[in-house]
C-alpha cells in the first residue's frame, strides 16, 4: 500500500534521513521506535508530504507522490495523521473539530458529518464532550478527539506521530486502547512511539531507526527478544530497564 | 463657566467628525491592513514587496505630511476635487492600514503552525486552512492591538485640523480664535479628549478581559 524507496531528507547541511526503504501492506500495523533525533517523525511526515523529501520515492498504491502531478491533497484525505501535540482547533467545539474537514472537502453534508462524528466520539468514549471546547479537555481526551477527527475522513491508513508523548503517564492508556481497537479492526497504521510494550503487543512489524536510517526491522518478537544489531540491543536495554 | 455654553456644542460637533473620520478610516484601514498584512507573510513575492513599500512609506513620513500631501498635492496631480473630510478619511485609512498590516502579519504568524499542518493532513486546501483555521484565532489575537490602534487613530485625527477638517481640535482652535479665551479653550479641549479616550480604554479593557 505504502512503499518508500531510498528516501532521503536534509535540513540544510544536516542529513536527517538516508536511504530509507520500507513497505507497509494493507491492514498492517508498523511501529517505528528509536532514540530521539533518529528521524522517526521526519520520516513519518515525509510520507504524507508535510516534509518534502530530497530524494527517493514514496509510492501510495503504486503512484509516486513526489511527482509534480501527484495530488497531495487527495492523498492526505486518505492518509490520516495524529500529532504529538494534538493540534485541535481551539475555537471550535469537539464536534466541529471532527465535522470540519468532511464538510469542507464536500464529502458529507453537515448533518451526515455530525451523525458520524457522534458515532466516532462514542467509539473513543467521549460522546458527552461533543459540545465542549478543546481547552476543557485533558491531554488524553484531546488526543482521542484528534483520532476521531482523523477517522472522520475515513482514511485508508493512519499515521501516528508519537501520539502519547505529550500525555501525563496515567492518560496514556486510554489513547493506546483506542489505537489498539483500530488495529483490531484492521486499520493500516504507522505509529512512531516510545511505548515499547504497546509496540510489542500491537505491531505486526517493528522498525528500529537510529541516525536517520533503518537499523533493523522484524516482528516484535524478534526485535524485542533477539535483536540482531548491537545498536538495537543498546537502545532496548536502555528503554526497557529504566 | 459660561464659555462652556458655546464651547461644548462645538466640541460635540467636532466629536461627530472625529468619530466619523476615525471609524471609517479604521474600517478601510482594517481592509487595507488585512490585505497588506496577509501579503507581508505570504508566498507571493511581488505582493510582499508592494506591501513592504507601502508600510515603509507610511512609517517613514509624518502623518501631518501625509495629510498635507493627500489634501493639497493629490487633487492637483489627479485633477480632481477632494473635500477635506474625504481627504482626512483617506489619510487615516492609509496611515492606520500600514500599522494594522503589521498587527495582522504578527497575528497570522503567531497562530501555531500545527493548525496549518492539521488542516493539511485532513486534505484541506490552503485557502480553507487560512479561512477556517488561521484567521479566526488570528483575529482573536489581534483584537486588543486593533482596538489600541483605533485609540491612536482617534488622537491622530487631531492632525487633520491642518487640512481644515472640523474635528475636535479644529473646533477648539476655532473657539480660541473667536473668543480669545485660549486657556479655557485648550484646557477644556484637552479634558474632553481625556474623557473620550478614557471611555475607549475602559471598553478595551473589557474586551481584553473577555478574550482571556
Amino acid at each position: 500500500m505504502i512503499q518508500v524507496r531510498n528516501l532521503s531528507k536534509k535540513f540544510g547541511n544536516l542529513t536527517v534521513l538516508k536511504d530509507i526503504t520500507m513497505n507497509v501492506d494493507e491492514g498492517e500495523v508498523v511501529c517505528i521506535i528509536g532514540p530521539s533525533g533518529s528521524g522517526k517523525s521526519t520520516f513519518l511526515r515525509c510520507i504524507n508530504q508535510l516534509e518534502k523529501p530530497d530524494g527517493g520515492e514514496v509510492l501510495y498504491n503504486g503512484r509516486n507522490l513526489l511527482e509534480k502531478t501527484a495530488d497531495i491533497r487527495m492523498l492526505r484525505e486518505e492518509l490520516g495523521m495524529v500529532f504529538q501535540n494534538f493540534n485541535l482547533f481551539p475555537l471550535k467545539t469537539v464536534l466541529e473539530n471532527i465535522t470540519l474537514a468532511p464538510v469542507l472537502t464536500g464529502k458529507e453534508s453537515g448533518e451526515e458529518a455530525s451523525k458520524k462524528a457522534m458515532r466516532l466520539l462514542r467509539k473513543v468514549g467521549l460522546e458527552e464532550k461533543a459540545g465542549t471546547y478543546p481547552k476543557e479537555l485533558s491531554g488524553g481526551q484531546k488526543q482521542r478527539v484528534a483520532i476521531a477527527r482523523a477517522l472522520a475522513m475515513e482514511p485508508k491508513a493512519l499515521l501516528f506521530d508519537e501520539p502519547t508523548s505529550a500525555l501525563d503517564p496515567e492518560l496514556v492508556g486510554d489513547v493506546l486502547e483506542v489505537i489498539k481497537s483500530l488495529a483490531e479492526e484492521g486499520m493500516t497504521m504507522i505509529v512512531v512511539t516510545h511505548e515499547m510494550s504497546f509496540a510489542r503487543e500491537v505491531a505486526d512489524r517493528v522498525i528500529f531507526m537510529a541516525g536517520g536510517a533503518i537499523v533493523e526491522e522484524g516482528n516484535p518478537g524478534e526485535i524485542f527478544t533477539s535483536p540482531k544489531e548491537e545498536r538495537t540491543r543498546v537502545f532496548l536495554s536502555r528503554v526497557l530497564h529504566v | 463657566m459660561e464659555f462652556l455654553n458655546v464651547l461644548l456644542p462645538m466640541l460635540f460637533r467636532g466629536l461627530k467628525v472625529t468619530l466619523l473620520v476615525s471609524v471609517t478610516g479604521i474600517f478601510f484601514g482594517f481592509i487595507l491592513g488585512s490585505i497588506s498584512g496577509y501579503a507581508l507573510q505570504g508566498k507571493n513575492r511581488i505582493a510582499r514587496v508592494a506591501a513592504n513599500v507601502y508600510v515603509w512609506i507610511i512609517r517613514g513620513t509624518p502623518l501631518i505630511v501625509q495629510a498635507l500631501y493627500v489634501y493639497y498635492v493629490v487633487p492637483v496631480l489627479l485633477d480632481m476635487n477632494l473635500s477635506s473630510v474625504a481627504a482626512g478619511i483617506i489619510v487615516i485609512s492609509l496611515n492606520s492600514g500600514a500599522f494594522i498590516s503589521e498587527i495582522v502579519r504578527g497575528a497570522l504568524q503567531s497562530v501555531d503552525f500545527g493548525q496549518n499542518e492539521a488542516g493539511m493532513s485532513l486534505g484541506l486546501t490552503d485557502r480553507q486552512i487560512m479561512l477556517h483555521l488561521i484567521m479566526p484565532p488570528a483575529f482573536r489575537i489581534m483584537l486588543p492591538s486593533l482596538f489600541n490602534q483605533f485609540i491612536i487613530t482617534v488622537k491622530d485625527t487631531a492632525i487633520l485640523s491642518v487640512i481644515v477638517v472640523n474635528e475636535i481640535t479644529k473646533e477648539i482652535q476655532n473657539y480660541a480664535a473667536l473668543s480669545f479665551k485660549t486657556i479655557e479653550a485648550y484646557t477644556t479641549g484637552a479634558i474632553f479628549y481625556l474623557v473620550i479616550i478614557s471611555a475607549l480604554i475602559i471598553i478595551q479593557k473589557n474586551i481584553e478581559r473577555k478574550l482571556v
